[in-house]
């Protein structure tokens, strides 16, 4: 573990912080606040529309930086598929944002970084996730985007999600353990090795990963309190599972600051101490959470997320949700610079610790209990994804025996069984892929073994 | 203070509710929900049958599939039993008594016992009328078109699937080939969801216009899909059965989109104008 105590940790704060060029830096005691917008729909009609408007977004989000004063931030562009997929796109693309934001640097000072989160292409049905077209050109681009100026390269990979849809549909828990941490793990190495390989060769840093197609498929089915589609215990066992998985982008050497929507990114820094992104309160422009605020409580980069390009009353989307993070971020770096961190950090933290099992889990205490868990099995991908899991059973079963996280029927049967299902699994990762191999290539059609060394 | 002491101080009623616990009724059996034993038949074999979907349980639906047959038509098995229990899941994860992954297992155990009784009758039963799917070319995410699918075979529908990342003319082909009721197209990004308005094109310009084209998915909104024609915003995947029947019983596109909530009988939040 990174730190000795989950209390060492708070917002703004890495043990190992990252400096990325226009000298940003994550982690080394103050949070950078970050915007990300999707391209307005029909741009992606031509290489030309697509460049200008991505220089359109990053002018947007450069100017409002310096109109309200913010000492740094970073923009970053998830990639449409003809992003990833044309790397001469992807290269003309960073280059328009990256000149924009250096302009900026340049004029006014002001710090900026330029992630470039590529898309993971790859199809397990359409030649794999392995030496396939689209995986082929996804490393095409990331090195296109690292020539251009990408401060750091990003990645949601998808390594997984055939089983893990599986799992989520059926609620089969060991599928969801199989699918996130036995193949996603596996998955991540292959993907992340080659990207920290080809980042090395620039000034780009190779930021890290998360289980969007996981973890956060299982929150965004789970929903809000009224939703019907999974249990909101289930989806915090997935993202307990997600962080052992996740990890293995650090492993093969990215430094972080690690990919927002990452809610499982507060267990991993417990482990590595390098700095995190995190979405929450001001990602209400892509989704509804319910622990808006617990998500601040160790960022380093805080996000909105994702929103669609267009114009609200306050301004075209990059300049307004840059000002929402900006603003957010400003209060956690006075928190910071009055000595009243650590205050904060608990506030944000208690407002949603019991609101969800999900806020339980992530708690920071309790995260840190997930990673200690994951820890204690080392390297060995299954043990510690479930591990992981069973150590966020344990932590949401007190709070709700402590009465102080209220559950429905659904959602303690669902962990009650799902726990024990988790606890009768072999200790020997061996038998648990043997057992899996023999189930899910018979009941998953898209599943392709070959694609993991299976 | 820590975090600790915090919780034996607040008062979290002032801070959070949390409505799904406080809503939640007493636990009653399935079989003894009001809505279930509507539609629950009250004799054998047919009981046995529903009640077997309804618990999701897959070798009891075969196996109660397999007596039956030995006295009981194959139709009448499907029809007045097992299509029965799939009526009841409906209506108990209409209500928010069954979640997703009963609702899959109900669906599992009716598919194999169902191909129990179509193999003694010898052909597929009738289907309601087929219906195609497809994820929008360049996207990869299928949880939704899968749902989407699962719901309109669990409801009597043909269900051609064609995966994920489409390419606009393998949709075109299969809308020719197979000349659904309805064509699904789901989408997670925005710069994804730009497919349909090409489909939708496509299709008017070589005669193929299909009754219904829902659209739905992550990032896909309403004013989207009604900016192009036969485009109607289809929120939940268990409302692609209701819209599909909707269809079938000769209602337009245009339609549709205007009875939306009362179509699918529920209401809508993105359709609260046209409640």
């Amino acid at each position: 573990m990174a730190y000795k105590d989950p209390d060492e940790m708070v917002f703004g704060h890495a043990k190992f912080p990252v400096l990325e060029h226009w000298n940003v830096q994550f982690g080394a005691g103050y949070v950078v606040p970050e915007v990300k917008v999707a391209p307005e729909a029909g741009t992606e009609r031509s290489k030309e529309t697509l460049v200008k408007e991505m220089a359109s977004i990053a002018e947007q989000a450069a100017s409002r930086a310096v109109d309200i004063g913010l000492p740094a931030f970073m923009l970053e562009q998830e990639h449409v598929f003809q992003q990833t997929y044309h790397p001469d796109w992807g290269y003309a693309c960073t280059l328009a944002q990256a000149e924009v934001l250096k302009k900026y640097y340049d004029e006014y000072g002001v710090r900026a970084a330029l992630r470039q989160t590529v898309g993971d292409l790859r199809i397990e049905e359409k030649g794999g996730l392995r030496g396939s077209e689209y995986d082929n050109r996804i490393a095409e681009t990331i090195e296109e985007c690292c020539k251009a100026g990408a401060s750091d390269i990003a990645a949601e990979t998808m390594g997984g999600k055939s089983v893990l849809d599986y799992g989520v549909m059926r609620g089969d828990i060991k599928a969801i353990l199989f699918g996130i941490g036995y193949l996603g793990s596996i998955d991540m190495e292959y993907f992340w090795t080659r990207a920290v390989n080809i980042c090395s060769k620039y000034d780009t840093r190779p930021a890290g990963d998360t289980n969007c197609s996981g973890a956060n498929t299982c929150m965004y089915v789970a929903g809000g309190l009224l939703g019907k589609d999974m249990s909101h215990t289930a989806a915090a066992l997935a993202r307990a599972i997600s962080a052992a998985r996740s990890l293995v982008a650090v492993e093969c050497g990215a430094t972080g600051p690690l990919k927002d929507c990452g809610y499982e990114n507060t267990i991993i820094k417990a482990i590595t101490g390098v700095p995190i992104c995190q979405e929450g309160k001001n990602a209400v422009c892509a989704h509804a959470d319910v622990m808006g605020n617990l998500t601040c409580q160790v960022v380093d980069c805080w996000s909105n997320e994702s929103v669609f390009h267009r114009e609200e009353m306050g301004g075209p989307t990059p300049a307004v949700w840059l000002q929402a993070t900006g603003y957010e971020a400003a209060l956690m770096n006075t928190a910071i610079q009055t000595g009243n961190a650590k205050t904060l950090r608990d506030l944000y933290t208690f407002t949603d610790m019991f609101r969800d099992p999900q806020g339980t889990l992530l708690a920071y205490p309790n995260a840190y209990r997930v990673g200690k868990a994951i820890v204690e099995y080392g390297k060995d991908i299954y043990l510690r994804a479930r591990a992981a899991a069973l150590e966020a059973s344990k932590v949401m079963m007190e709070a709700y025996e402590a009465k102080l996280l209220q559950m429905t029927r659904f959602e303690l049967d669902t962990l009650r069984k799902y726990t024990s299902i988790l606890e009768s699994l072999p200790m020997e990762a061996e038998i648990f892929v043997d057992q899996c191999m023999r189930e899910y290539p018979r009941k998953i059609p898209t599943f392709d073994p070959k694609s993991y060394g299976l | 203070m820590s975090l600790l002491d915090w919780a034996k101080k607040a008062d979290f009623d002032m801070m959070f509710k949390r409505y799904n616990v406080i809503i939640e009724g007493p636990a009653i059996k399935p079989e003894d929900d009001p809505d279930v034993k509507k539609v629950l038949p009250k004799d054998e074999p047919f009981k046995s049958l529903a009640m077997a979907v309804i618990f999701g349980d897959t070798e009891k639906a075969v196996q109660a599939a397999k007596t039956a047959l030995e006295r009981t038509s194959p139709l009448d098995v499907i029809e007045k039993g097992l299509a029965k229990g799939m009526d009841a899941v409906s209506a108990l994860y209409a209500k928010g008594a069954y979640f997703l992954p009963d609702i899959m297992l109900s669906a599992d155990a009716m598919t194999a016992a169902m191909a129990v009784a179509e193999q003694k009758l010898g052909r597929a039963r009738e289907k309601k009328g087929t219906v195609v799917s497809f994820v929008a070319e360049g996207d990869p995410h299928d949880i939704g078109k899968n749902l989407v699918v699962m719901f309109l075979k669990a409801n009597g529908f043909e269900a051609v699937d064609l995966g994920r990342d489409v390419p606009d003319k393998e949709v075109i082909e299969a809308v020719k080939k197979y000349k659904p009721v309805m064509l699904t197209g789901t989408a997670l990004m925005t710069t994804t969801m730009t497919a349909f308005p090409r489909v939708a094109k496509a299709l008017q310009e070589q005669g193929l216009a299909v009754p219904v084209f829902g659209c739905g998915g992550g990032a896909v909104k309403r004013d989207f899909v009604e900016s192009y024609d036969m485009g109607v915003y289809g929120v939940k995947a268990f409302h692609a059965p209701k819209l599909a029947e909707a269809a079938l019983a000769g209602k337009s596109w245009k339609d549709i989109r205007k009875e939306y909530p009362k179509i699918v009988g529920e209401f809508v939040a993105e359709y609260a104008d046209r409640m």
